[in-house]
C-alpha cells in the first residue's frame, strides 16, 4: 500500500477500466492497483452510487442556489400574494391591553387611560437633599419643600414622592437632571370632563377596575378579556345638555338654597338619556376627596315621592279606562276625610272641577275621587304597566327599587294618586311620562346611543288618543296653571308640577319639601322629556317666599328648554298662531263660573 | 474544462453567500427599522390619546361658556332668532353700486338655480379673496 501516498496529478493512481485486458501487463507503471474479480465490480458499483448522490446533491444545491440569488436580486416573493395591498378585511381594531375609552353620542371623550409616569426616589442615591426637594419643589407645585425633605430621610430605598405626573411636568423634572430620581409609568383613568358627567360614568380604583356607574356596568366590555379586545363606549348622554342641565340645576340650586337637585332630559321616541345630572355631585378624576353623600345618584337610585306629577298617570289612566271623559268632573268643594287622612288642596278652588280643571289647578281631592271611580286594583296595574312598581332596568349598577305600600286599597289608591304613599326614582317617573306623550309606548330607557337602524321594543301602555289628551293637559298646566313659569317661549312646553313633603321617621316632614317639575317639548309631537328635581328649596324674596314647584322647579325648565332647544335641533313655532291654538285646544268646561257669579 | 468547472462553482459559492449575507443584512436593517417604526407609531399613539383628552379637557363646555360670555355678545337665543336657510333673505345689490364704490362683489347663495349675471360689469368685477397680507384683495 506503499503506492497510495499523495503524487503529483499525473501519477495519482487511476483505474484503467478501458483496458480491462491490459492489467497483466506488468509493464506499466502507472497502474498502481490492481483489480479482479469481484472486488473490482464492488468498486465499480460503489463508484456508480456515488456519482449519483453527487448528482443529487448538485441538482438540490443548484435550485437553493438559483432560489437565493433570484430572491436576492428581485426582493420578491410569494408576499405579495399573501398580503395583498388592498382587501377587503377591515383594520384590526389595536389593541393595546389599555382600558377602553367612553364617549358621548357625538364622540366627545368623557373617559380615557393615559399612561402616566410616577416619580420615586432612592434616597440612598440622593447626593444633596436640600438642593433636590427645593427645585422638585418648584416644579411640583403643590408637594412642599418639607414633605419632599421628610419622605427623602426616611430609611426606606425607594419612596413615591408624586403619582401620576403630567408630560410638563416629567419633562421640567428630566430637566432638572437630579440623580437618585426615577419614573414608573402607570396607567391612569382620566375624565376630562370633570363632574359634569360623574355619576352616570362612575369611576374607577386604583387597578383601573370599575366600581361604580358605566364604569363598573360595563367593566368587562371596557377591560376587555383575554379572548375579547377591550371596546369602546358610546353613552347616549349629551355634553351639551348635561352641561346646561348641570349648570341651571346648579343655578337655580344656590337660588333656592337647597340641599341637591337631580335633572334628566330623554328622548321619547328611542328612551336614550340626553342628559343625568344629580348634584351635589363629585369628580371622578378624585373621588376619595367625595364624601358618599355626593356620589349618591339621585336620578336612578334616589326614590322619592313624586307628588302631583302623578296627577299626569291617574288622569291618564282614567281617561284611558273611559271611567270620565275630558267634559266630566268632581265635587272639589270639601276636604275628603277617610280613616283619619284629611286630603286637600294646595290650590282649593271651593268648587265643581271640570277634568282639565281638576289637572291645572293640581287639586288632590279632584284626583283622588278621579282614582277611587278606576279602583285599586286598576290602578295598580296600570302603574305596573308603566314600570313604576318594580326596578328599572338601565345599565348602571346604582338603581333604586321603588317603595311600596305595604297594602294597596281604596286609601292607598286615593294617595298615590296624586304622588303620596308611593316613591319612586326621577328615571322611573321620566320613563312613564315619556310614554304617556310619546302615543302610549312604553320604551326602556338607556344610557348608551341607540342605533337608530335597529327596532325598538316599545309596550303600547295606553291608547294614542289618550295620550294626544294628555299632551293637551300638559300644556295646559303650562299656559294657565301651575306651571307658567316653564314656558319656553315657541317651544311648546307641556308639564305638571310636584311638590311633596318629605317622609322623615315615617311622618311627613312640613319644613322639607321635594319639588319638581316634569315636562316634554314641543307638545304637538313630544320629541323629549326633561324632569327637573328641587331636594328642600326654600323660598327667597323673588318667589314671594313660595317653595312650590311652579316657583322653584318651573324655571329651571322653562330656562333649560329655551338653552337646548337649538342644540336638540327642535324648531321653535308660533305659539299664538292658528294653528298651533287650534293643535292644543282642550275644553276646559268650567261651571265653576256660573257658580260663583250666584 | 474540470478547472473550469470548480472556478465556476467557486464563483458560484462566493455570488451566493455575497448575496445571502447582503439579504441577511437587509433583513436584519428591515427588521430594526420595523422595531423603531412600531415604537414610534405606540409613542404616536400615545401622544394621540393625550392630546384627545387634552383637547376634551380644553373644549369643557363650561370652559367654552365662559369663554363666550367674555368675549362673545352671545346670550340665550330666543326663538326668533332661530330661522332656517331658506328663511335668510336673499341680499341683492345692484352690480352698478358695486362698480362705482370699486366694492368686491359678494356671491350669491349658493343653489342649485344659480345662474352667473349676463350682463357682468366691465372693469373691476373681482370675487373677494383673502390676501397673503391679511386684508381683503
Amino acid at each position: 500500500m506503499s503506492e497510495l501516498t499523495w503524487l503529483s496529478k499525473s501519477r495519482r493512481p487511476r483505474l484503467n477500466l478501458k483496458n480491462p485486458l491490459n492489467v497483466h501487463n506488468f509493464d506499466d507503471h502507472n497502474i498502481a492497483l490492481r483489480l479482479e474479480g469481484s472486488a473490482k465490480e464492488t468498486l465499480e458499483q460503489g463508484r456508480n452510487r456515488l456519482v449519483m448522490a453527487g448528482v443529487v446533491f448538485a441538482f438540490c444545491f443548484v435550485i437553493l442556489a438559483g432560489r437565493l440569488v433570484g430572491l436576492a436580486l428581485s426582493g420578491e416573493s410569494d408576499r405579495a400574494q399573501a398580503f395583498p395591498e388592498k382587501s377587503d378585511q377591515r383594520p384590526v381594531t389595536y389593541a393595546d391591553g389599555m382600558r377602553a375609552e367612553i364617549r358621548d353620542r357625538n364622540g366627545v371623550l368623557l373617559a380615557t387611560t393615559l399612561k402616566t409616569a410616577s416619580l420615586f426616589a432612592e434616597p440612598k442615591n440622593v447626593m444633596d437633599r436640600q438642593e433636590l426637594a427645593s427645585k422638585l419643589s418648584r416644579v411640583l407645585e403643590d408637594v412642599s419643600e418639607a414633605m419632599i425633605l421628610s419622605k427623602l430621610s426616611s430609611a426606606k430605598n425607594f419612596v413615591w414622592l408624586k403619582r401620576n405626573l403630567t408630560p410638563t411636568q416629567q419633562y421640567r423634572i428630566n430637566a432638572l437632571g437630579i440623580p437618585g430620581l426615577h419614573f414608573r409609568e402607570e396607567e391612569k383613568r382620566f375624565y376630562p370632563m370633570g363632574a359634569l358627567v360623574s355619576h352616570l360614568l362612575g369611576y374607577t380604583d386604583l387597578d383601573n377596575l370599575g366600581i361604580a356607574g358605566v364604569e363598573k356596568y360595563f367593566n368587562g366590555q371596557l377591560s376587555g378579556s383575554k379572548e375579547t379586545a377591550a371596546t369602546d363606549l358610546n353613552l347616549s348622554i349629551d355634553v351639551r345638555i348635561q352641561h346646561a342641565m348641570r349648570d341651571e340645576l346648579t343655578r337655580h340650586m344656590s337660588m333656592f338654597r337647597a340641599i341637591g337637585a337631580a335633572g334628566m332630559v330623554m328622548d321619547v321616541q328611542s328612551g336614550e338619556i340626553l342628559a343625568m345630572v344629580s348634584l351635589p355631585d363629585f369628580d371622578p378624576n378624585r373621588p376619595n376627596d367625595f364624601s358618599g353623600d355626593s356620589k349618591f345618584n339621585k336620578v336612578s337610585l334616589g326614590v322619592y315621592e313624586m307628588g302631583s306629577t302623578f296627577k299626569t298617570f291617574t288622569t291618564a289612566m282614567a281617561l284611558d279606562a273611559g271611567t270620565i271623559g275630558l267634559h266630566g268632573g268632581y265635587d272639589a268643594t270639601k276636604p275628603i276625610k277617610k280613616a283619619g287622612f284629611l286630603i286637600r288642596d294646595d290650590h282649593p278652588k271651593k268648587r265643581w272641577l271640570s277634568v282639565p280643571e281638576i289637572y291645572m289647578y293640581s287639586s288632590n281631592i279632584g284626583t283622588a275621587k278621579m282614582a277611587i271611580d278606576v279602583g285599586p286594583k286598576k290602578h295598580k296595574a296600570f302603574l305596573s304597566k308603566l314600570g313604576l312598581l318594580e326596578k328599572p332596568s338601565i345599565e348602571l349598577p346604582e338603581v333604586g327599587a321603588p317603595i311600596l305600600p305595604p297594602r294597596w286599597n281604596s286609601l292607598e289608591t286615593m294617595t298615590i294618586s296624586y304622588g303620596h304613599g308611593l316613591s319612586v326614582s326621577p328615571l322611573q317617573l321620566s320613563a312613564g311620562i315619556s310614554a304617556v306623550v310619546n302615543g302610549g309606548a312604553y320604551i326602556n330607557p338607556t344610557v348608551i346611543r341607540r342605533d337608530p337602524a335597529v327596532g325598538l321594543v316599545a309596550r303600547q301602555v295606553i291608547k294614542t288618543k289618550t295620550s294626544n289628551t294628555m299632551r293637551k293637559l300638559m300644556r295646559l298646566v303650562v299656559e294657565q296653571g301651575t306651571g307658567k313659569k316653564a314656558a319656553a317661549n315657541g317651544y311648546l312646553v307641556g308639564g305638571k308640577t310636584g311638590t311633596a313633603e318629605k317622609v322623615e321617621g315615617g311622618r311627613y316632614k312640613r319644613s322639607a319639601v321635594v319639588t319638581s317639575f316634569v315636562s316634554a317639548f314641543p307638545m304637538n309631537n313630544p320629541r323629549y322629556v326633561v324632569l327637573a328635581v328641587m331636594d328642600e328649596p326654600k323660598g327667597n324674596a323673588k318667589t314671594h317666599g313660595f317653595r312650590g314647584a311652579g316657583w322653584t322647579a318651573a324655571p329651571i325648565v322653562g330656562r333649560l328648554i329655551a338653552r337646548i332647544g337649538p342644540i336638540l335641533g327642535v324648531m321653535p313655532v308660533e305659539e299664538e298662531s292658528e294653528t298651533i291654538k287650534r293643535a292644543m285646544f282642550v275644553p276646559i268646561n268650567s261651571k265653576g263660573k256660573k257658580v260663583a257669579s250666584f | 474544462m474540470k478547472m473550469n468547472l470548480t472556478a465556476l462553482s467557486l464563483l458560484l459559492v462566493a455570488a451566493v453567500s455575497y448575496g445571502l449575507y447582503q439579504l441577511s443584512y437587509e433583513v436584519q436593517s428591515l427588521e430594526k427599522n420595523l422595531a423603531a417604526l412600531s415604537k414610534s407609531i405606540s409613542d404616536n399613539r400615545e401622544t394621540i390619546r393625550i392630546l384627545k383628552a387634552e383637547w376634551a379637557y380644553q373644549n369643557r363646555p363650561d370652559v367654552l361658556q365662559s369663554l363666550a360670555t367674555k368675549h362673545l355678545p352671545l346670550l340665550l337665543i330666543a326663538p326668533y332668532q332661530v330661522a332656517d336657510l331658506e328663511q335668510v333673505p336673499e341680499n341683492v345689490i345692484a352690480l352698478s353700486e358695486l362698480v362705482a364704490k370699486n366694492v368686491p362683489l359678494p356671491r350669491k347663495k349658493p343653489r342649485r338655480t344659480y345662474r352667473s349675471p349676463k350682463n357682468k360689469p366691465l372693469g373691476s368685477y373681482t370675487l373677494a379673496t383673502f390676501s397673503k397680507a391679511g386684508g381683503v384683495q
